[in-house]
């Protein structure tokens, strides 16, 4: 656009012309201020009050809550098993998807098939999955046992979700199950984008397949595979339905993870502090996590610009 | 035998145990929903059964409320999509057509909200909306899911801005048309099919939310399909496993057809705004 030099005028135009994208955001901002970021506030003011046996806040007592919260030995159980469940979920999933991204990128028969297939838990909900395998996995009559009985691999129906050992490495399971999709398409985009030519010069070499896989698919998948882990790692330690639906963190509290427990302690305590406290320290895991899953898409980003910057940062 | 042919098969064996994991959930869905109901616990389990009991879906739909609870998803969907559209359209149109301060600053932002989950605000939420008067009212849904899908709503309508070209607007302002009229008359609707799957994935996060609907809804009339299957399961001593499942395929299959198919759009918005 031409705008009319100097005046009152001209500035008052360009004035104008410079906050119609401001004016275009700020709905959008407002909402999001609203929504996700007052609550982390009121999250820090409620945390730092006494409540009453009813739910009410009923005064300032500082660091209070979160003294109790470290206190609470079911605290430190659940934290602990947030890290075995986190680690276990998205340690699994990597180790399945990448083989299944690598056969995927690759051309045979009934590939599309194979991808839908593959991608089938993604297109259901959560909640409704976990419904399904709380029903599956019934110690009577589930059609777990149906299947394994009638494949005479055991003789006697199983209690998966009876004892807390059984249940919570079947809901690990279950939650490798459901990160297997969008880790693989998001490997798969690595995949494709790799330049063919490095393995043309690699079977020239006589490279095999495992030094391929090792020695150039790895290397340059390593952005995607970081991406993948840090992304996994945010969904997997933030998901409730899964656990909740399945066994609401019993028996005995002994699939609780933060999520489940923090939970509980809100909506069926009144606990409202130290539900607080508890949000607040996972919050600020998230920050963590999020700002170095900025970092890493900023250096993927400038690595975009100046490829010859990646050779100094492997070391 | 050709090396592609025996390709295939090794592959195909790579990948049936987890493809059997994968149709197995929906083998259980299936099976059940039809089964009489008298043949769900039975002993040694078994997945035979002696008749399709399609009637199954129409007791399950009076018995479970289902109907109401279709029409409770449905507004909290549509509602949440175009708010969520409308909010994100002219900041995905700023974002991808002019340089101004705080863009970057923005799109960190944008990317922080997108990472927060509603389980770690859900008490702040909740009492946020008890502040608001909003408990108990679907309309508190519909802002909450406007607004945790603002961040990929805006990213997937940008990334689809910046695939359209600039010179079809110039040229209409080179004709004295004003921008407002080449927003509306040119750029809008070259981006209908961009805004059309767009919605469609901030439908399906609507359709699948969970948490934010369990704390909200406090009466059953209130509850969206995950909260009134969910709460057909919890804390009942004899559940209706067959009308359980009849109403997960109904609430699900559809969902799930329309994803599959458009799933490859949804790598899109998500190499913007994640993957670069």
């Amino acid at each position: 656009m031409t705008a009319p030099k100097a005046g009152a005028w001209g500035k008052m135009a360009n004035r104008i012309q410079k906050s119609v994208p401001m004016l275009m955001i700020l709905p959008s901002l407002l909402l999001a201020v609203l929504i996700i970021g007052y609550p982390i506030l009121d999250l820090a003011w409620t945390s730092s009050q006494e409540v009453s046996r009813f739910g009410k806040l009923i005064g300032f007592i500082g660091w209070g809550n979160f003294a109790e919260v470290f206190a609470d030995p079911l605290f430190w159980e659940s934290l602990s098993r947030t890290g075995i469940w986190t680690l276990a979920v998205v340690a699994g999933t990597l180790v399945i998807s990448m083989p299944v991204a690598m056969i995927l990128n690759d051309d045979f028969y009934g590939r599309g098939v194979a991808r839908v297939i593959v991608m089938l838990p993604w297109a259901i909900s959560l909640t409704m999955t976990a419904v399904v395998w709380r029903w599956a996995l019934n110690g009577r009559s589930g059609l777990l046992n149906a299947t394994l009985m009638q494949a005479g691999i055991i003789d006697q129906p199983i209690e998966w979700l009876a004892t807390a050992g059984t249940a919570f490495i079947v809901e690990i399971l279950v939650g490798i199950l459901v990160s297997i999709p969008f880790t693989t398409t998001i490997l798969l985009g690595g995949l494709s984008s790799m330049p063919q030519d490095a393995y043309e010069a690699a079977v020239v070499d006589g490279a095999t397949g495992w030094h391929q896989f090792r020695y150039i698919t790895l290397p340059l998948m390593k952005p995607f595979i970081n991406i993948a882990i840090v992304l996994n790692v945010i969904y997997v330690f933030n998901s409730l339905p899964i656990i909740w639906v399945m066994t609401e963190g019993g028996p005995a509290n002994g699939t609780d993870i933060l999520v489940t427990y923090l939970y509980k302690l809100a909506f069926r305590f009144g606990q409202l502090g130290k539900a607080a406290a508890i949000s607040l320290v996972m919050f600020g895991v998230l920050l963590i996590f999020t700002i170095l899953y900025v970092a890493l898409i900023s250096r993927n980003d400038a690595d975009d610009a100046a490829p010859e910057a990646e050779v100094d940062d492997e070391h | 035998m050709n090396t592609k042919l025996r390709k295939s098969i090794f592959y195909w064996v790579l990948l049936l145990p987890l493809a059997v994991v994968n149709i197995f959930p929906f083998a259980v869905m299936f099976v059940t929903a039809v089964r009489p109901r008298d043949e769900l616990f039975v002993y040694p389990p078994t997945w035979g059964f002696s008749e399709f009991r399609w009637e199954n879906f129409s007791e399950m739909w009076v018995k479970t409320n289902f109907g109401g609870a279709l029409m409770n998803s449905l507004y909290v969907s549509i509602t949440a999509t175009a708010l969520a559209l409308l909010l994100a359209i002219p900041s995905a149109y700023a974002m991808s057509r002019y340089r101004f301060a705080g863009k970057g600053a923005y799109r960190i932002f944008l990317l922080m909200t997108q990472m927060m989950s509603p389980i770690v605000l859900v008490l702040g939420l909740f009492r946020l909306m008890m502040t608001l008067g909003l408990v108990n009212d679907l309309n508190s849904l519909v802002i909450t899911y406007a607004a945790f899908n603002l961040a990929f709503t805006i990213w997937m309508l940008q990334s689809y801005f910046n695939s359209i070209p600039r010179d079809l607007e110039e040229a209409a302002w080179m004709d004295g048309a004003s921008h407002l009229t080449s927003l509306v008359r040119i750029f809008l609707p070259l981006a209908v099919p961009a805004m059309v799957v767009t919605a469609i994935f901030t439908f399906i996060n609507s359709w699948n939310e969970f948490v934010l609907a369990l704390t909200m809804m406090r009466s059953s009339n209130d509850f969206t399909l995950p909260v009134q299957i969910y709460a057909q399961v919890a804390g009942r001593y004899q559940v209706e496993w067959h009308h359980v499942m009849a109403g997960t395929v109904l609430a699900t299959v559809p969902v799930a057809i329309v994803f599959s198919w458009l799933q490859r759009y949804l790598i899109r918005g998500m190499a913007l705004g994640a993957v670069k």
